[in-house]
């Protein structure tokens, strides 16, 4: 029995080890070790302010922080029973859509796209692709600019605060970027033409698919999670009755099961669950690139993700719309520092993401929790590179090994947000 | 061509994120150096030779120990960049307490057995001898170009020394003081701008001790404005935790 290892697989965030064996070309045991150190940001927030928590939270992860201090300033708000402003609302969705347009473009052509041009990194593309790289370049730019507008930096927003903004963007801004939002329509909308014509290999994932889901919207900040198999919907705040979450041995990462399946969280499951609330604009383009929902193929994650950056760029338009003619505010609201317990769960880029927090009557922090999307998928991925590496084990070694890393990278696996 | 090679290790690695977001900037150095190895956006292992290293992330285990007294044998310049690999940053703050009970809590009783290896968060210079700082949560693209143009001159560091206050004063900022509300401004590295007080939240610190700061006097101040010394020292320790050095 020979064992092929990917020692470091590049193009992911964190550090995760592939290892399979293979023996007269049948494959044997298949792993995924991941050796991100963990940094114990579970245990970190115990003991700081109700204030620290979203700050101290969103340093798990420098792709999707907007999405961690967003969930966490809600965990928060949910113990301490603070309402905020719709004003408020709507520029956390405009901060979480943002980064979806920053962090898919990242992932489909940074980190995705040169698997399937047959290159190691996307640099080559700019003499090859030259257009294919400005767009890339132009999405990625407009989404960080656009979490810098509403958040103050594109990683790690300062203005979002407990209770809502401590800054806002001036209309001028607003103004000026929906007009940009409109005119990157093009190159998302090209996105989605390009992965759809990239060789999408035929295989089907076993696992259950979760997401959020909200009657009246695509959902990413609000809603109820929905299990598409299964076919139920249950209220975030009961996450831990529905998310099993055990330690296995090969890694610093915790598995995570639903009624006793793997699961999968991510674009793929989103645009499955909520179809229907996509804007008119991602369905059609979705349509044109063959994607019929419901699919279970893991890698269309990638392809959905583009549809989401046709979905995001139109949505983030009408938001910075709508926050033009309203009139409300968003400075935080007055609330009393008090003891409680509060869930939340936003959509991450990467899928559904979970924190809740234990609050002391003197606003100190006493328990924490946080499951993040890379830590729900492992446990599918694995069990997706054990069913799919027996249909690409004749190919060539060089190949079947970059085969299954295009399935991890299907699934754009955090993993120092898994380790967190 | 100097050949760069960019490692991380305990992080969240929002400081890879920021140079992938130097974009215009770092097509300025792009011609200056070959990119020999970046495990988060490139295919390739770690070569044999590499002229700089680039180093994100806090030192939380005995591999990491190791992996940076190669690098430092390897490279002829060691760059770090972020609050993490600077400080400690937020890693650090596990620094506090006893580690064990922080996998406990994480993992569940009688876990810390599994984690054999790890050690309470360093920032690299702990180990190993560096020679440029980018500090930051997280860093500023534009300082990392330069900085990063810095190393590939030969020009030594030159890491801003002073405390944030006056940056502030150029922002027309509102000192945080006056509402009784404790800023880490007064004993924090500049070179940020003043940005997060600029919008509306007072300094966390993330930039690190200024090397000409008074922290005494800090204090002081904090305690004239009706601030505890204990939220004072609190607040400090968000991003200063990591102690001791074991080189």
């Amino acid at each position: 029995m020979s064992t092929l290892t990917v020692e470091h697989v590049a193009r992911i965030e964190g550090h995760g080890t592939i290892s399979v064996e293979v023996e007269g070309g049948v494959v044997g045991e298949i792993r995924m070790d991941i050796i991100e150190p963990t940094r114990l940001f579970e245990s970190m927030i115990v003991g700081r302010r109700f204030d620290e928590a979203p700050l101290i939270t969103s340093r798990i992860c420098g792709i999707c922080s907007p999405n961690h201090a967003v969930t966490s300033l809600k965990a928060v708000e949910a113990a301490m029973g603070i309402e905020v402003s719709e004003r408020t609302k709507m520029l956390r969705r405009l901060l979480v859509h943002g980064s979806y347009l920053q962090n898919h473009a990242t992932h489909l052509y940074i980190l995705a796209a040169p698997d399937y041009v047959g290159q190691p990194n996307v640099l080559p593309l700019a003499e090859t692709h030259p257009e294919v790289f400005h767009r890339a370049l132009a999405i990625k730019k407009l989404g960080n600019e656009l979490t810098t507008m509403v958040g103050g930096r594109p990683v790690h927003p300062i203005a979002a605060a407990v209770g809502g903004f401590t800054a806002e963007p001036s209309a001028h801004d607003l103004e000026t970027f929906a007009a940009r939002l409109h005119a990157v329509a093009n190159d998302v909308v090209e996105t989605v033409a390009l992965f759809s014509t990239f060789d999408i290999p035929t295989f089907q994932t076993q696992g259950e698919m979760l997401a959020l889901h909200d009657d009246g919207d695509y959902a990413i900040y609000d809603g109820e999670i929905c299990a598409l198999d299964a076919g139920w919907c249950r209220p975030v705040s009961e996450y831990r009755q529905f998310v099993d979450e055990s330690v296995v041995g090969h890694s610093n990462a915790k598995h995570s099961t639903v009624g006793g399946r793997t699961f999968m969280v991510g674009s793929l499951p989103r645009v499955n669950l909520s179809w229907d609330r996509l804007t008119p604009a991602a369905r059609i383009v979705a349509s044109k690139a063959g994607f019929r929902a419901v699919s279970k193929n893991t890698f269309y994650n990638n392809l959905c993700q583009a549809i989401e950056l046709v979905d995001a760029a139109e949505r983030c338009a009408i938001l910075c719309e709508t926050l033009l003619e309203d009139t409300g505010s968003s400075a935080p609201v007055k609330y009393t520092i008090r003891a409680g317990e509060g869930t939340a769960a936003t959509e991450a880029p990467r899928g559904t993401l979970y924190h809740s927090v234990t609050i002391g009557e003197d606003g100190v922090l006493t328990a924490g929790d946080v499951i993040t999307p890379t830590a729900q998928n492992l446990a599918n991925l694995e069990a997706d590179m054990r069913a799919f590496a027996p249909t690409v084990v004749h190919l060539p070694e060089e190949e079947f090994i970059l085969r299954v890393e295009q399935l991890v990278r299907a699934y754009d696996p955090c993993l120092s947000c898994s380790v967190h | 061509m100097a050949k760069v090679a960019v490692f991380s290790l305990a992080s969240d690695y929002g400081c890879q994120v920021q140079i992938t977001n130097a974009d215009d900037k770092l097509l300025e150095v792009l011609g200056q150096f070959d990119l020999a190895y970046w495990q988060l956006a490139s295919s390739g292992h770690v070569p044999e030779e590499y002229d700089v290293a680039v180093i994100e992330g806090a030192v939380t285990t005995d591999e990491h120990v190791e992996l940076l007294k190669r690098v430092r044998a390897t490279a002829g310049t060691v760059i770090v960049i972020g609050a993490c690999a600077v400080t400690g940053g937020i890693p650090a703050l596990a620094t506090s307490g006893v580690l064990e009970d922080r996998f406990d809590v994480v993992y569940g009783e009688g876990s810390a057995l599994a984690f054999g290896g790890r050690i309470s968060p360093l920032p690299v210079d702990a180990i190993i001898d560096v020679d440029y700082r980018v500090p930051g949560c997280p860093i500023e693209p534009a300082e990392f170009v330069a900085v990063l143009q810095r190393a590939l001159m030969a020009v030594s560091d030159h890491i801003p020394r002073e405390p944030m206050c006056a940056a502030c004063k150029i922002e027309e900022n509102v000192c945080f003081y006056e509402s009784g509300t404790v800023c880490m401004g007064l004993i924090t590295r500049t070179g940020c701008g003043a940005k997060c007080v600029s919008l509306g939240r007072p300094c966390t610190g993330c930039r690190g001790i200024a090397a000409d700061a008074n922290l005494v006097a800090a204090r002081a101040i904090a305690v004239s404005h009706g601030i505890a010394a204990e939220k004072f020292d609190s607040a400090l320790s968000l991003y200063n935790s990591a102690k001791g050095v074991v080189r």
